[in-house]
């Protein structure tokens, strides 16, 4: 489903991506780790397209990642929400609704908006939305054209925990529901219970690419370990 | 300690340029620029004889020079609308001296607010310095076969001009202090706009009583006696020492400023009480201001909307990039009052109509028509510059929706033509028929406008999009602008200037213009179209 081969991205001459390639199966989830500038979001966003690599291959369902035919296969949720000042939230998923040419929205949206707490709100502006309620709407617009693959971005910052409950509970959804998800995030447990693998990032490189119980393996002696024994061991400066 | 803390920052601001020495280099190319230009001058005066205005013999004129009433008049005005405006912002809005460390740090640290106050206050006059003294600098250079500049001369103009700046934010802090005191907030207001509305009065009775509008409309601000009207009147008097070198008015004058400083610091010390929780709001908002021009913050698209509450229920546009054109359609709903001929639209072309009127009835010559036709095709201009950088291309959802970018694109800029389209036409058409110009500008103007939009846009993306973020885009940029400027856009000017010289035709003149800009947009939309796909979104 997702291919990357030696990814490179280079801002002057420090590299936040070195070199990196992995692959995700359809119907993987994958959770991206790594402390505050390892590269995890530069290499989502480099694989969106958000971002220019410098060098690299990025595939998406077999068609290169700018492509128009790979766009129609996922969608993202970015770490800051981006919403349109003087659209209101059923007006951002009426205009996900035209991006992406779904028919029937309505049902789907009036659900995606009863599960985030978004219906009593669904007249309000973009503007007069709080961070968290932003977030909300995010989430929203990239789980309604119901996409094969799905990139979060630190989906949980922002979110109350009701939200993140709700989040955590449809990363399940859609793994059972067989789509492919790359999660980045720093709240460990929220991709401990659902990951069927985690890469680890440090300094624009992977450390660790593995299924969890493989890693626990590799480098933590006691076998109750958490991932977040093996987070803290990878990245502990040498 | 206040200035121990000012200090300690002026010299880690000079640690930084010690290190990046490089960030000085456009700096020295602007003073090398006025050294140039001032040298020129001098050599230019002095072969010529100097022939400045200190020279022209007001008294002895048979008749008013209605040239540099004009002149006077119209600067006078300038000054006068910018003071207005900012008091009638004081009504408005707060002002604040302070920033957001001085609130979280100084503002909870045992210290008099009075002492912080008269701090900030008396230290507010070091931008206002700069910046007069930049652009003395500037105006010295191009004026330098005209006037004579010792010290003296200088520092009048720099006093009058750094003067004026100063003090428009104490007496904004007083309007604020004196309402949090006293709730008189609806009477401040009230007399600003009774005191705008009596300086249009100055210019429209004038201008009536005169035989031609021109002529008459800046007689009496132009007039010596206007020196005694508060700040704008004090602060030209002080400059006009280099025409008239009397350096007892203008020494006056700078007298009246000291004094009505001091009574301002007074009446603030008195009203402004423990003026914390006032100062806050403004303070984060200034400081949320900074961060936006640094491009840190995003910048809030819905400002200056008139129609928020507008309920929509509006069908959809179609399928893939239309959504962009719609998205930008329901903004333009609640921006204005209609979204594709808003308010600013009307008030645009009534302008434009009401000139073409006044021309027809002998009170304004055609040029103020065809003047106000090019501001507008200036203003298009820097309205494309600003394209790029809101809106869409400021969201992922640009990046990500799957269509094609040229498709993109043009949905991103289509209600931007259409509005533009409609405004040129609403304008132009009543335009030509009421001033009887020709009409051909009906063809040439439209197209004209949305030609120098189109340039304006491209010219601001194409750097962004085809450079990588850092010092090669720094320096190519300007390079690359510059170059548009230097091969297409100058030219193309040049070239509509000599023809107005030639055929005397305003119309042949635009058409020229117009002509010029189809090859440039053309090429740059072309250019544009290449490199689209590089394009990267900014984070803030």
């Amino acid at each position: 489903m997702l291919t990357v081969s030696n990814l490179i991205k280079r801002y002057g001459k420090q590299n936040a991506v070195n070199d990196i390639s992995f692959h995700l199966e359809g119907g993987e989830v994958v959770g991206l780790l790594g402390p505050n500038g390892a590269g995890k979001s530069t290499t989502m966003k480099c694989i969106v397209g958000l971002l220019r690599k410098t060098s690299g291959e990025i595939l998406i369902g077999g068609h290169d990642h700018l492509s128009v035919e790979a766009k129609r296969f996922f969608s993202y949720i970015p770490e800051t929400p981006y919403v349109y000042d003087l659209l209101t939230v059923r007006e951002h998923l009426q205009f996900i609704a035209q991006a992406y040419g779904i028919k029937d929205w309505k049902n789907r949206g009036e659900e995606l908006m009863e599960i985030y707490d978004l219906t009593d709100k669904a007249d309000k502006l973009g503007r007069d939305l709080s961070k968290g309620m932003r977030q909300k709407i995010s989430i929203c617009c990239a789980l309604l054209p119901d996409p094969q693959l799905l990139f979060f971005d630190e989906p949980m910052i922002g979110l109350d925990p009701k939200a993140i409950k709700n989040t955590k509970r449809i990363f399940k959804e859609l793994k059972e529901a067989g789509k492919t998800i790359l999660v980045s995030t720093h709240l460990i447990d929220s991709v401990e219970t659902i990951a069927d693998r985690i890469m680890i990032l440090k300094n624009g490189d992977i450390i660790g690419n593995d299924t969890l119980s493989n890693l626990k393996q590799q480098f933590v002696q006691d076998k109750q370990g958490s991932l977040e024994d093996i987070f803290l061991e990878l990245t502990k400066d040498e | 300690m206040l200035l121990r803390k000012d200090l300690l920052i002026l010299k880690n601001n000079i640690w930084l340029i010690l290190k990046n020495p490089l960030r000085l280099l456009p700096y020295g190319g602007m003073i090398a620029y006025f050294f140039f230009i001032y040298t020129m001058r001098v050599r230019r005066g002095a072969e010529e004889g100097r022939t400045g205005i200190e020279n022209i013999d007001v008294e002895g004129l048979p008749q008013v020079d209605f040239g540099l009433q004009n002149v006077i008049g119209g600067i006078t005005l300038l000054a006068l609308a910018f003071l207005i405006f900012q008091l009638f912002r004081a009504t408005k809005k707060n002002v604040s001296f302070f920033k957001m460390a001085d609130v979280n740090l100084l503002f909870t640290a045992p210290v008099k607010p009075e002492n912080i106050l008269i701090y900030y206050m008396g230290r507010s006059i070091i931008p206002s310095l700069g910046g007069s003294i930049i652009f003395i600098i500037y105006g010295a250079s191009q004026f330098a076969d005209k006037i004579e500049f010792s010290f003296i001369n200088i520092a009048f103009l720099v006093l009058g001009f750094a003067l004026f700046f100063f003090l428009t934010s104490p007496i904004r802090f007083l309007v604020y202090t004196l309402h949090t005191k006293y709730g008189v907030m609806q009477y401040i207001q009230t007399g600003v706009i009774i005191l705008a509305v009596l300086l249009g009065l100055a210019i429209l009775i004038p201008g009536l009583m005169a035989e031609k509008f021109w002529q008459g409309m800046f007689a009496w601000i132009a007039s010596p006696w206007f020196d005694l009207f508060p700040i704008v009147g004090w602060s030209r008097a002080m400059m006009s020492y280099i025409f008239n070198q009397n350096l007892i008015t203008a020494l006056a004058f700078f007298g009246l400023y000291l004094l009505a400083y001091y009574v301002i610091l007074r009446l603030v010390l008195d009203t402004a009480g423990y003026y914390y929780e006032d100062v806050l709001e403004a303070t984060k908002s200034n400081e949320e201001q900074v961060e936006k021009v640094r491009g840190k913050k995003e910048t809030p698209e819905s400002s200056m909307s008139l129609n928020t509450k507008k309920k929509l229920a509006l069908p959809d546009f179609g399928v893939g990039a239309k959504a962009l054109y719609w998205r930008n359609y329901v903004h333009a709903s609640r921006q204005d009052f209609h979204p594709l001929f808003g308010l600013w639209s009307v008030i645009l072309a009534a302008l434009g109509i009401a000139f073409a009127i006044l021309s027809n009835f002998d009170w304004f010559s055609h040029k103020v028509l065809n003047g106000y036709l090019l501001m507008l095709v200036g203003i298009n201009f820097f309205a494309g510059i600003g394209r790029g950088s809101v809106g869409d291309l400021k969201k992922p959802y640009f990046f990500l929706i799957p269509a094609s970018w040229s498709s993109k694109l043009w949905n991103v800029i289509k209600l931007d033509l259409v509005q533009l389209g409609l405004i040129s036409w609403v304008l132009i058409i009543p335009s030509v028929l009421i001033a009887g110009l020709d009409w051909k500008l009906i063809l040439f103007y439209p197209l004209c406008v949305f030609l120098v939009y189109i340039v304006g846009l491209t010219i601001n993306m194409i750097p962004k999009v085809a450079f990588e973020e850092g010092w090669d885009q720094k320096l190519i940029k300007p390079l690359m602008i510059g170059g548009i400027f230097l091969f297409g856009i100058i030219p193309s000017l040049v070239v509509s200037v000599l023809i107005f010289v030639w055929t005397r035709q305003f119309v042949w003149m635009l058409f020229a213009f117009t002509i010029g800009q189809t090859f440039i947009a053309g090429v740059l939309v072309h250019v544009l179209l290449d490199v689209i796909s590089r394009l990267e979104l900014k984070e803030i």
